[in-house]
């Protein structure tokens, strides 16, 4: 589950200051997928990151899987990305070093408590092979396609078994089918009882979610 | 993380920039063989000194006064009562009186087993002073060193380095074979007439037959005498009436090497010489090579501290380059602090890579040096076979000092790297 209320977000310019949200409030229950739409500039970005631990330089109050951000440390705040959030971009974010599995693994290997490779491996195997890519587990990003390297990336997100995904833009750079198979993708995952906001500005996208949200002027509205 | 994870991921991290930790790698190995090479140089170079010039630190040779004032107060004179007042000095741990032989003694004959070394026909008179046995205990690994009041063969020790001068160059003069390598003489026996001399005017009017064993090697005995009982001294001048005439030196062991300055000064105002020639020799070429270690050392610190510098410089660079792969780090789970150890570990693995590769080169180097210098050098006494000396502590230093500098190295562009913005640097 995620909730935001009254979040609020300025950007400093020297002595100018730039309001991108002024009161963000937004709920987004388990096993539902919504979709914020808004035109480029308007701070969807901007929210998903406040939204996903990353940014902790907003005023209001964000509680994601039940756990308050206010006053966590940078390594709790941490601790809760890697275990409760999975992040997906539009640029697939790839590390070039690794593998497809070895990115997959890669949440698995900043885990505190003991991290055994055998079962890390094991475990990103399967969730490889939930995004239909057992067979690409060596190939290095760069020899994957578009759709591929977010597949990846998804994988790399419901790794740890999150309750809540944060997809931006995860259909920016694909073609209209892969698009479409990354987006029943999110369908799935949603079903499956996991709290899924996506960020877009595509049609297609926004048909697929239970409820869409515009961003506009530093709100949200239906 | 745990330390597997932080390795995994600092590994994947070098790997997606084989180059920049190929560079790296290399300065920390350079500054590692430096490092090692020239320590080993300095400790071999001062271990061969050493084997030249055995001089220990605590040891005070007090002689009789040169101009022997004292001699009418008998304040010069080595007797018993000075040998006492001297071991009451304070910071003395003991003192060893020595008394040079004044019945002539000739060796006719090689030792047993020995003999195709021996110029037929040979006699050499050999100069013989009895020592307190405490002088040479610690060479003796429990060998008995008393007067054999039964004519049986007296205990002698030799000067460790006579066999050395020996092989190099009495052998070779004389044209015979040298020692076999590896052999103990301890335990061998040589026949001498007593009150012999090669000088027949000298010779006593009393000869007789006994023999020497050979009790052991140290450094504590003059080069070209034979040391023995002080008790068979003193028989042997009771044997033939001569007259104890004082003892020809007394060796001081102080407490520590601290006290040795003190101690040199209290039998000075004694009225007694301190022989100072070999300690002297010794001190100078210690400290030859304590400079020139120092100095090559100070050169492998500053090529260390290079090789951090350079390794610092590169990490910032490929952290500013990396600032995206950072913020992904940090979305799927990494905290500053991992970010940072991420970093250091990156330098750690380049270090000690680095210093393990570094530090094989150098023994490689070390034993290349070896076989060309001994190849060109010719054979002479206390010649090293080596002019390295690898501890385990070189080795150590050899990796653990460039790990150490890549970390210190990596300290600011892991600071930089905890401190990405991922919110910033993803969108
Ligand atoms: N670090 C920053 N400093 C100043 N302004 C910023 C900063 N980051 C973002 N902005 C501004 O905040 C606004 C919102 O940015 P954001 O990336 O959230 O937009 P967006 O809705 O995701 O746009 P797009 O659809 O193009 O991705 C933009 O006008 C952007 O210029
Ligand atoms: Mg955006």
């Amino acid at each position: 589950m995620i909730r935001l209320a009254g979040v609020t977000k300025t950007f400093r310019d020297g002595e100018q200051a730039l309001p991108i949200l002024r009161g963000v409030d937004l709920e987004v229950a388990p096993g539902e997928l919504v979709a914020i739409v808004g035109p480029s500039g308007s701070g969807k970005s901007t929210l998903l990151y406040i939204a996903g631990a990353l940014d902790t330089d907003y005023g209001g109050e964000v509680t994601i899987a039940d756990v308050p951000l206010a006053g966590l440390s940078p390594t709790r705040r941490a601790a809760l990305r890697n275990r409760a959030v999975g992040f997906v971009f539009q640029s697939f974010n790839l590390l070039q070093g690794l593998s497809a599995l070895e990115n997959v693994m890669l949440p698995g290997m900043l885990r505190r408590d003991g991290t055994d490779r055998a079962d890390v491996r094991e475990r990103a195997a399967d969730a490889l092979d939930r995004v239909g890519l057992a067979a690409k587990a060596k190939a290095p990003p760069a020899r994957l396609s578009g759709g591929e390297r977010q597949r990846v990336a998804i994988a790399r997100a419901i790794f740890t078994r999150p309750r809540v995904i944060l997809a931006d833009e995860p259909t920016g750079n694909l073609d209209a089918v892969t698009g479409e198979g990354i987006i029943s993708l999110f369908g799935e995952l949603a079903r499956d009882g996991l709290t899924v906001l996506v960020v877009t500005h595509e049609e297609r996208v926004s048909r697929a979610a239970a409820r869409v949200l515009h961003l506009h002027d530093g709100r949200l509205s239906s | 993380m745990s330390a597997r994870g932080l390795l995994w991921i600092a590994r994947a991290s070098l790997r997606a920039d084989r180059r920049g930790a190929i560079v790296n790698t290399a300065a920390a190995c350079v500054g590692a063989a430096s490092l090692v090479l020239f320590l080993a140089l300095g400790l071999g170079v001062s271990h061969a000194a050493r084997r030249m010039f055995p001089a220990e630190a605590r040891l005070v040779d007090v002689v009789p006064g040169a101009v022997s004032l004292g001699g009418v107060l008998g304040g010069g004179q080595l007797d018993d009562g000075a040998v006492a007042r001297l071991r009451a000095l304070p910071g003395v741990a003991d003192a060893w009186p020595r008394l040079a032989l004044r019945v002539p003694l000739a060796v006719p004959g090689p030792p047993r087993g020995l003999d195709y070394n021996w110029p037929p026909g040979m006699t050499v008179q050999v100069p013989v002073v009895g020592v307190a046995p405490g002088l040479v205990a610690q060479d003796l690994r429990g060998r008995p060193f008393v007067d054999p009041r039964d004519g049986g063969p007296i205990p002698t020790v030799l000067s460790g380095r006579l066999l050395e001068v020996y092989d190099k160059t009495i052998a070779p003069a004389w044209n015979v074979r040298r020692l076999p390598p590896g052999i103990s003489l301890v335990g061998v026996e040589v026949p001498v007439r007593i009150g012999f001399s090669i000088v027949p005017q000298k010779t006593e009017a009393r000869v007789y037959d006994g023999r020497l064993v050979l009790a052991g090697l140290s450094d504590r005995v003059p080069l070209y005498m034979a040391a023995v009982p002080l008790d068979t001294v003193r028989r042997l001048h009771r044997e033939y009436g001569k007259s104890d005439q004082g003892y020809t030196q007394v060796t001081l062991l102080a407490r520590r090497p601290d006290d040795v300055p003190g101690l040199v000064a209290a039998a000075r105002r004694m009225g007694f010489a301190v022989d100072e020639g070999e300690r002297a020799a010794a001190e100078r070429v210690g400290t030859v090579v304590l400079v020139t270690t120092g100095a090559l050392v100070l050169l492998a610190a500053v090529m260390c501290a290079l090789a951090a510098l350079a390794i610092a410089q590169s990490l910032s660079a490929s952290i500013r380059g990396r600032a995206k792969e950072i913020a992904v780090l940090a979305a799927v789970g990494a905290a500053p602090a991992d970010v940072r150890a991420i970093v250091l570990a990156e330098a750690g693995i380049i270090g000690v890579l680095g210093g393990a590769v570094g530090t094989l080169a150098a023994l490689g180097v070390a034993a290349l040096a070896d076989r060309v210098a001994l190849g060109l050098l010719p054979d002479f006494p206390f010649r090293p076979e080596t002019f390295f000396a690898f501890p385990a502590w070189i080795l150590l230093l050899g990796i653990a000092v460039p790990a150490a500098a890549a970390v210190v190295g990596a300290l600011a562009p892991a600071a930089i790297a905890a401190r990405v913005d991922p919110a910033r640097t993803l969108s």
